[in-house]
């Protein structure tokens, strides 16, 4: 019975093919749009964590402001509230070298962030991030030089104007040519850059990039700038086995120095994926959830169609009716027509969606993960729609009564 | 008595018909009293709007009567619901219209198997069976054409292949050469002549008394009663 009216239905849907993809092109539309915005929220997702990962298990990041609310297990449900760390920081030397005292703890490196246009080669760059720090901090972020190496401490201590070049930045500026023993100038000041670094694997162009950035000392930065202002401390712990014992050391000791105040945050890179997985579910379920309006409406055109169709073929109805079927059987059959097409529908936008997402990875350079979730939820969505609008249409057919149904014309 | 009604086929008892709608009020039946035995091969005569249709309608349980009772095979049909009466139509009447009411969708092979679609037959089953009947009837070279393809006496051969796959007890034919010339209405006629001879029971209506000779008996309608 089920082959039987899955035959019909195909053998329905071919005989009007226009029709019956118009009929469908309003699943097409709704679930390709929403296809294409779980897989770009997952692919975001992929790339953030990507980057984040790079980070290292045995790194922790200290940041002003309580950037996850919620210090329970459930970091998944964690609210993320990233403003809070921007603003005037209360990070402070002394919290540095606190954290130095801790054991377990090799290596400290605060952040501080410089703001200025680069003027490098014959262009300017307005975009890269200058990031002032200790030589510590290509060892923590183990970066990885294309040519010369980072800054060392004696560069620090004595504030010597020389910088490391990020892939993206070198290309702004630089294009093609050897950046090395090349001069820039931040804030008016020439700097000479010393080393150049790969490119990363997660490149993007999402948030702050790594490579769109230039590292100077940071005590270059205070000369330039004539302040020092702790945006961030990074942390290397010994071994990733002591990274949860290191984090609530730092966070007793910083919560002393502060008075008894928890106004910041130590982050552990696992803290950082589940924030940003966080904020990105949320986003990503609030733009499927307009994009299922589209759905609906598509399902509401199903029904539309459907009705017409059973009106049209009411004489077939009552024929089926006189040979023998129940209502059961017709509710069946129009149901089941009304299935397939909101299923055929589906197949054509998940289609329409990786092609969607051809072009999405090529303007913005996302690229989209269709996670079989994703596919899933898309095929059980038609479906659902197909039942929910084939409904009314097929319980209307199976109630015609044969006799009235076999002298429509 | 007893041993009469077990051979009863059908057996109508004071049934009324009356249609009433916007257009008014009209008894189109007004008391039939009609009993078919097993075997019978009845013809329905009466002039047109005499209400053969509607007795045909109420027979085959495409209808139900205003008023009175209707015995199918001993089985009281009036207590029936609808898919219980889908059900005694799938398995105990085979229908033959004017109009041969076939699926222009479908194909005359796959037209023949619906009756036994409703009835859950295997597929391979019901190809063999509908072959089988299509054979006999001369149709084994059309079994994939639809019914655009065939002439009028081939659609009707074809219709009455529908009818019979499910070897129903009764055999309702409304008019079944209406709409065929005088030869192949004549060819339509020896089938069923053949197969009532074979034991199958048929009611059939229509105009011309040339066709009612092939019954073994007739009855007249007029206005609603027999007469
Ligand atoms: N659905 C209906 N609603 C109202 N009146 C109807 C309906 N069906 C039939 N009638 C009326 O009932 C009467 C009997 O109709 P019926 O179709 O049974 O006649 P018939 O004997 O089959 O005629 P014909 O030989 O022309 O086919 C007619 O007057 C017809 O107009
Ligand atoms: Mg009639």
């Amino acid at each position: 019975m089920l082959i039987q009216n899955l035959k019909t239905a195909f053998s329905s849907i071919l005989s009007a093919k226009l029709r019956s993809f118009l009929t469908m092109l309003g699943i097409i539309i709704g679930v390709a749009a929403v296809l294409l915005m779980l897989a770009v929220g997952e692919g975001v997702k992929f790339q953030v964590s990507g980057q984040i990962s790079n980070l290292g298990s045995n790194v922790l990041t200290v940041t002003s402001g309580q950037v996850l609310n919620s210090s329970g297990n459930n970091q998944r449900s964690a609210s993320f509230n990233p403003s809070s760390s921007l603003g005037a920081s209360t990070l402070t030397e002394k919290d540095l070298e606190s954290i130095k005292k801790i054991n377990d703890i090799n290596l400290v490196s605060p952040i501080m962030l410089v703001s200025s246009l680069i003027t490098g080669g014959s262009n300017v760059s307005s975009t890269t991030n200058i990031i002032a720090t200790t030589s510590s901090y290509g060892i923590i972020r183990n970066l990885k030089f294309a040519n010369g190496s980072f800054f060392t401490e004696e560069d620090n201590l004595s504030g010597s104007n020389v910088a490391v070049i990020g892939s993206t930045a070198k290309k702004n500026l630089f294009g093609d040519k050897n950046p090395i023993d090349q001069e820039i100038l931040i804030r008016n000041q020439p700097f000479k850059i010393i080393g150049l670094l790969e490119e990363s694997e997660t490149g993007t162009n999402l948030g702050p990039s790594f490579d769109d950035a230039i590292y100077i000392p940071l005590n270059s930065a205070v000369n330039l700038t004539q302040t020092k202002q702790i945006f961030r401390i990074i942390v290397q712990v010994s071994s990733a086995n002591n990274i949860d014992q290191a984090k609530s050391q730092i966070e007793s000791t910083l919560k002393t120095n502060h008075g008894g105040q928890k106004d910041f945050s130590v982050l552990t890179q696992k803290d950082l994926i589940s924030a940003f997985s966080s904020i990105l579910d949320t986003l990503t379920s609030f733009i499927v959830a307009i994009a299922s309006i589209s759905l609906i409406v598509g399902g509401i055109g199903i029904m539309n169609i459907m009705l017409v169709s059973v009106s049209e073929r009411t004489r077939e109805i009552g024929i089926r009716k006189t040979v023998g079927a129940t209502f059961s059987n017709i509710l069946e059959q129009f149901l089941i027509e009304a299935m397939v097409i909101s299923l055929i529908g589906g197949f054509f936008g998940l289609i329409l969606s990786v092609i969607g997402g051809l072009i999405i990875k090529k303007v913005v350079n996302i690229t989209p993960v269709y996670s079989l979730r994703a596919i899933l939820i898309a095929f059980s969505l038609s479906v659902i729609i197909g039942i929910i609008f084939g409904v009314a249409p097929a319980i209307k057919a199976a109630r015609k009564r044969p006799i009235q149904a076999l002298k429509a014309l | 008595m007893t041993e009469k009604t077990e051979n009863l086929v059908i057996n109508l008892r004071s049934i009324k018909k009356r249609y009433d709608d916007e257009a008014g009020v009209l008894n189109a039946l007004r008391g039939i009293d009609l009993t078919v035995k097993k075997g019978d091969f009845l013809a329905i005569m009466g002039p047109s709007g005499s209400g053969k249709s509607t007795l045909m309608n109420i027979i085959g349980l495409l209808d139900r009567p205003s008023r009175g009772n209707y015995f199918l095979d001993g089985i009281d049909t009036s207590k029936l619901g609808d898919n219980q009466l889908s059900k005694l139509r799938r398995d105990k009447i085979g229908f033959i219209f004017q109009t041969f009411n076939l699926l222009p969708r479908l194909n005359i092979l796959q037209n023949v198997e619906l009756p036994m679609v409703y009835r859950g037959i295997s597929l391979k089953k019901r190809k063999l069976k509908a072959t089988k009947i299509l054979k006999s009837l001369g149709l084994e070279d059309k079994i994939k054409s639809r019914t655009n393809r065939l002439s009028g006496g081939q659609i009707q051969r074809a219709a009455i292949a529908r009818s019979l796959v499910n070897d129903p007890s009764l055999i309702l034919a409304d008019e079944p050469s209406g709409n065929l010339d005088s030869k192949t209405s004549d060819e339509v006629m020896k089938i069923l002549v053949r197969l009532n001879k074979t034991g199958t029971t048929i009611v059939m209506v229509t105009h011309s008394s040339e066709i009612a000779a092939y019954a073994s008996r007739s009855v007249r309608v007029k206005d609603g009663k027999i007469s």
